[in-house]
């Protein structure tokens, strides 16, 4: 992954274990086998969604589980720009929507903020330094490239909304409203003058097909306008008054008893019959016009795809691009979506970078690292054909077939020393099978204590641990090396070949002839983009003890205030990425 | 809609006030021929309510339309969607792989994974679901659901009713999938299910249509009668294959223009729907020469004007591939941008007898739709043809679909007998006859043919139904002159003529109809989903029957009150 070797993943289980409701299991084509039996399949698309750094991770304390950001309920704090860092309130993010109604634009071109700039011309100086424009810092993209000027360095949404592309003045959605109303009245008085000539027809929209907000706005009053025709239809519409409520709901009691119900027939609401109540007919000069000016402006003319979606619809060349408000952001709290906890809690001012409470994983669940270990001779007479160095070693390209050992480094955040058990499949799952080998999967991790424990010399220093085998022994059912609050163990791993599947011949082990290029390995074989990455499910497993009341937030240190120890597990899946193997 | 304002609780009408920009105004009651009225606007939410109780609840809704490759999510009463979420590789990566935003890898051409299908690994669901993985469907929804809510709708924790849109004959699989997430994570009290052909109809303001929803793995042929789906058919011919021709188009131009000896080019997915969606067009016009044979000169004014667009002296353009080993710029003849769409859509060349069922071309697909439709409801589709789906955007397409299923009318009349065997010689020359014969009519009374109501009986078998000169009908006229008083214009009968009419697309119909508070058919309860599954449905299955006696038809009714059981529609 693009995470650089060696990294660490953490799976997250919550959604298979809270929604198990009976229709996703049958639904999800998951192997028949027990839950427990199943190990975690790192190459299984699934699992992209599972799998979190443990950064990524929260931690539920009464629920003594990870939460991960799929099983969190996220509450929005406060809504703000992230351009101008103005505090937008909840009023206002419903009725303008979620785009910052002040200065702040994004480049249409290329997503960077745009800058308000004069173009005020230095001999002729104009009263209010303007004309101004948007322009991109970036890519250099302006506003005056679709012919929009500002007479204002301010208030640039209200500016922008009253300019077409071109510098065209535009009504803005209220004025527009009433002209079509306006026009809606005129048509009507002339189809009751009995005037259907042709003669004077309204105008039909000038250039092209009208814009979509437009046309969705027509649609929008004419179904309100034909709902509100349908009103008198109803049995009970006639001579009620309706500005009461009581005898409002007093008559629906009446008459909205099923058995009673008879109302004549509605006559059927009719269908929009004019531009104005938002029909629009296909137009095929339009079309032709497109193309047209694609044949003439080509490539370099048109949005590309991403460029689209930004836009509103209907954009296909760069002259209707418009500057994008930029996008409001959010601070927000979570909660544990089983006890409604909250697990993180930033502070309400928008500046501020701080938590309120945060609930971390990492302070509760151990962290796993990969290291390389420089080879040493495992055997005395197993030549080993170049000795890479540990400083050099590459994590990208790793030599199928010849064991490498590794060191698992455990570290405990908890201030009770842990029992930890790992497991792992022997062989790992995916397209290139590896052989891993824990040597030592069950040991025990010290405490956390106060980080100035190890610099004052409490504990004796790293290197001198008990059962260091820093002699260069790895033997099997040993630690490796065990410091304050941590532990490494050896973990032996053959990589699989690219092509083991394929071809039987190659016998692990022989893996130094197979020099081949790159650029061929990728073309040959049936590999996809990640499956030469070398990851091992391990599935973690502690135990300790801990006080029965001792709340982990701070106290911890303060004694078990009754004594009463209380035996705890946790287990989890994590996913360890040792390297890409280069075949 | 008729009865969305009868008796149940929240009666209100959409007093959209918070929607940008729609503000509904009480003159727009003026424009119906009724008295003037107390508006019915928030009346009374509830025995007890107060007036101004139901003022806010148009809020309370989101609207997600679900494509295959697509989720757009917004609020009702807005015109375009808040957001459009796509399902690339780039999008299902895992939580911190940041590999997307590294410089270099935008340079490097993307490998399809091994046997996939093209585009698949883009697409949120294939509709072949023997070798999928539902429980990943669900996964790839659900990220993109938690996007759409945390960075777009940005919403305060109240709980939202959704409204989905969704294609009919959605597998019961994904359904499950898709409502599970949406109520799981999304925490919806409920979900109404709208079909999107229908919604397509609605935001082109009509009640009745022939929807050609021009998706990615399929295009489907809907005609919707009255807010009604009356019959349906699909072809293959859609996005997939047009983008996959896109990118043979572009290899073996790519490979054209390489020294000799380098390997062949393999453009990416992204690359190919690039070039589609960018400079990919559709010629206008066929070029085949059988149109002459039944157009008189008089038939085809539009088409005439752009005879000469794509013969024009050769013009080029040039596309730059950065992706390309080494880096490359294509110059390909604008000519060749079109074949793709000519070759997939169309394929005119091909007889059709080598068709299958699933894989006709656009125009005979349209024209078969219409043939197989009652004659009443294809007066009214075919001058309704609403063509739709992300295909559609593409220049030249729609006007193009029109022109060959005009030309196939012409040619062929609603005449269901396809080869007459000796007889055609015969055959063809009384069609000709008739359609001499017509024009010379239609030159004579030009508007009184056009504001004519259904032909009431088809004459001898021989002549096409939708080009005989209709009788005048006593009962019809004053039926017309009925349905005048209360207001419809002469356009809203249009019939019988070959006409297309845009739409803004599904998401918009199904904004609009969130806005006035349509209650769906198929609204499910959160509780009652969780409990049962999608099998708490077929009980009631008769639920359909009931409303289809309102005039918004089987899908979009107005509000029943409280209901003992939920139906899955035409989902079912």
């Amino acid at each position: 992954m693009a995470q650089p070797f060696p990294y660490t993943y953490y799976a997250c289980d919550c959604y298979e274990s809270r929604f198990q409701s009976p229709l996703a299991k049958r639904n999800s084509r998951a192997p028949a086998e027990d839950e427990e039996e199943r190990t975690f399949d790192p190459s299984n698309p699934r699992s992209n969604y599972s799998l979190f750094p443990l950064e990524h991770l929260l931690y539920c304390e009464d629920c003594r589980q990870i939460r991960c950001p799929r099983c969190v309920v996220e509450e929005t704090l406060n809504w703000f720009c992230p351009s101008c860092l103005f505090e937008v309130p909840s009023s206002v993010v419903k009725s303008d929507g979620n785009r910052c109604t002040r200065n702040c634009y994004n480049c249409p071109v290329c997503t960077a903020p745009m800058t308000v700039s004069s173009l005020e011309d230095p001999a002729d100086p104009s009263p209010s330094g303007g004309p101004y424009i948007l322009s991109c810092p970036y890519c250099h993209w302006s506003t005056e490239e679709i012919g929009i000027e500002f007479e204002k360095p301010t208030g640039i949404t209200g500016q922008l909304a009253k300019i077409a592309n071109g510098g065209k003045p535009m009504q803005t959605q209220k004025e527009r409203d009433k002209e079509r109303e306006r026009r809606k009245e005129a048509e009507r008085a002339r189809r009751q003058d009995r005037l259907t000539g042709s003669g004077d027809e309204p105008p039909q929209s000038n250039t092209g097909s009208p814009p979509h907000d437009d046309v969705f706005a027509s649609l929008s009053s004419f179904y309100k306008s034909q709902l509100a025709a349908q009103t008198p239809s109803n049995p009970f519409s006639h001579d009620v008054s309706f500005t009461s409520p009581s005898s409002f709901s007093r008559i629906m009691n009446l008459y909205s008893n099923p058995k009673k119900q008879k109302r004549d027939k509605p006559t059927p609401m009719r269908e929009a019959a004019s531009a104005l109540e938002g029909l629009t007919l296909h137009d095929p000069t339009v079309d032709t016009a497109t193309i047209e000016r694609l044949k003439t402006c080509g490539w370099s003319s048109t949005l590309s795809s991403t460029q689209q979606l930004a836009q509103p619809p209907g954009a296909h060349f760069t002259s209707s691009l418009r500057p994008i408000a930029t996008l409001l952001h959010t601070k927000r709290g979570k909660r544990c979506a089983t006890c409604r906890h909250i697990l993180s809690k930033p502070e309400s001012k928008i500046t501020s970078t701080r938590y309120k409470i945060k609930l971390l994983a990492l302070n509760h669940i151990p962290r796993l690292s990969l290291r390389y270990l420089s080879p040493l001779p495992i055997t005395p007479n197993h030549p080993v054909p170049q000795t890479p160095n540990p400083a050099n070693f590459s994590y990208d390209n790793i030599t199928s077939g010849l064991p490498i050992h590794f060191l698992l480094h455990l570290s405990n955040p908890l201030f009770d020393p842990i029992r930890v058990t790992l497991a792992t499949p022997s062989t790992t799952p995916g397209k290139i099978a590896s052989a891993v080998t824990i040597l030592c999967p069950q040991f025990d991790v010290g405490a956390n204590t106060d980080v100035w424990d190890d610099a004052l010399g409490v504990d004796p220093p790293r290197s001198g641990s008990v059962t260091s085998a820093s002699d260069g022994q790895i033997e099997a059912g040993k630690v490796w090396d065990r410091g304050r609050n941590w532990t490494s163990v050896v973990i032996e791993i053959v990589p699989g070949f690219k092509k083991s599947v394929t071809s039987g011949w190659k016998v692990p082990g022989a893996g130094g002839e197979r020099e081949r290029g790159e650029g061929s390995a990728e073309q040959g074989d049936d590999l996809d983009e990640d499956d030469d990455v070398l990851e091992i499910p391990i599935f973690v497993r502690i135990e300790f003890e801990t006080d029965v009341l001792g709340e982990e937030r701070g106290e911890e240190r303060g004694g078990a205030k009754e004594g009463l120890k209380e035996k705890r597990e946790e287990a989890f899946w994590t996913v360890v990425g040792v390297g890409r193997i280069a075949g | 809609m008729a009865s969305s304002v009868s008796g149940e609780r929240k009666v209100s009408v959409s007093h959209s006030r918070s929607a940008r920009g729609t503000t509904p105004r009480v003159h727009d009651l003026a424009s119906t021929p009724e008295a003037p009225r107390t508006p019915q606007y928030r009346s009374s939410s509830g025995l007890y309510g107060s007036p101004g109780g139901s003022f806010r609840t148009e809020d309370d809704y989101v609207v997600i339309e679900l494509g295959s490759r697509y989720v757009k999510g917004g609020f009702p009463g807005e015109s375009s969607p808040r957001c459009t979420l796509s399902f690339g590789p780039d999008e299902q990566r895992r939580v911190g792989d940041y590999r997307q935003w590294d410089p270099a890898y935008t340079q490097r051409r993307r490998k399809r994974p091994h046997s996939w299908s093209w585009g698949q690994e883009y697409e949120l669901y294939p509709l072949d679901l023997r070798d999928v993985d539902v429980g990943l469907v669900g996964d790839k929804f659900q990220r993109a659901m938690r996007e759409a809510y945390t960075k777009y709708f940005m919403l305060d924790p109240k709980p939202r009713r959704v409204l989905l849109a969704m294609p009919p004959r959605m597998p019961h699989a994904l359904i499950a999938t898709v409502l599970e997430v949406l109520f799981e994570s999304c925490h919806a009290p409920s979900v109404t299910l709208l079909s999107s052909p229908l919604l397509a109809t609605v935001a082109a303001g009509l009640r009745s249509a022939l929807v050609v929803d021009i998706g990615w793995a399929e295009t489907v042929v809907t005609a919707v009668y009255e807010y009604r789906e009356v019959s349906e058919r699909r072809s293959v011919r859609a996005g997939k294959p047009l983008s996959e021709q896109m990118a043979k188009l572009l290899n073996t131009q790519l490979d054209d223009d390489a020294a000799p000896g380098s390997p062949k080019s393999n453009v990416s997915f992204e690359e190919a729907n690039e070039v589609l969606t960018r400079v990919g067009w559709c010629k206008t016009r066929p070029k085949s020469n059988r149109r002459t044979l039944y157009f008189p000169a008089r038939e085809a004014p539009v088409l005439d004007e752009f005879e000469d667009a794509p013969e024009a002296p050769d013009p080029t353009i040039t596309i730059p591939f950065p992706r390309h080993s080494p880096p490359t710029e294509l110059t390909i003849m604008f000519a060749d941008l079109a074949k793709p769409a000519e070759k997939v859509l169309f394929s005119i060349e091909t007889p059709l007898s080598e068709f299958d069922d699933n894989e006709l071309p656009l125009h005979h697909l349209i024209y078969r739709t219409l043939l197989s439709l009652p004659i009443d409801v294809r007066r009214h589709c075919m001058s309704r043809i609403v063509i739709t789906g992300g295909v559609s955007a593409m220049p030249g397409l729609k006007t193009r679909i029109l022109a060959e299923v005009d030309a196939l009318v012409q040619q062929r009349g609603w005449d269901p007998v396809r080869s007459y065997g000796t007889a055609s010689a015969r055959h063809e020359q009384l069609i000709r006859q008739q359609k001499e014969k017509l024009a010379v009519q239609r030159e004579e009374g030009d508007d009184s043919l056009s504001s004519m109501s259904d032909p009431s009986n088809p004459d001898p078998p021989s002549l096409p139904a939708g080009l005989q000169k209709q009788e005048l009908d006593q009962i019809d006229a004053k039926l017309e002159q009925q349905a005048l008083k209360h207001g419809p214009p002469p356009p809203c009968s249009t019939g019988g003529v070959i006409r297309g009419v845009e739409t803004l697309g599904v998401w918009a119909g199904a904004s609009l109809v969130a806005q006035l508070r349509v209650k769906g058919i198929v609204e499910i309860d959160r509780d009652r989903f969780l409990k049962d599954g999608l099998h708490g449905a077929s009980r009631e299955k008769d639920v359909s029957v009931v409303p289809q006696r309102q005039s918004m038809g089987p899908n979009v009714v107005g509000g029943k009150g409280e209901r003992a059981g939920w139906t899955l529609g035409v989902w079912a």
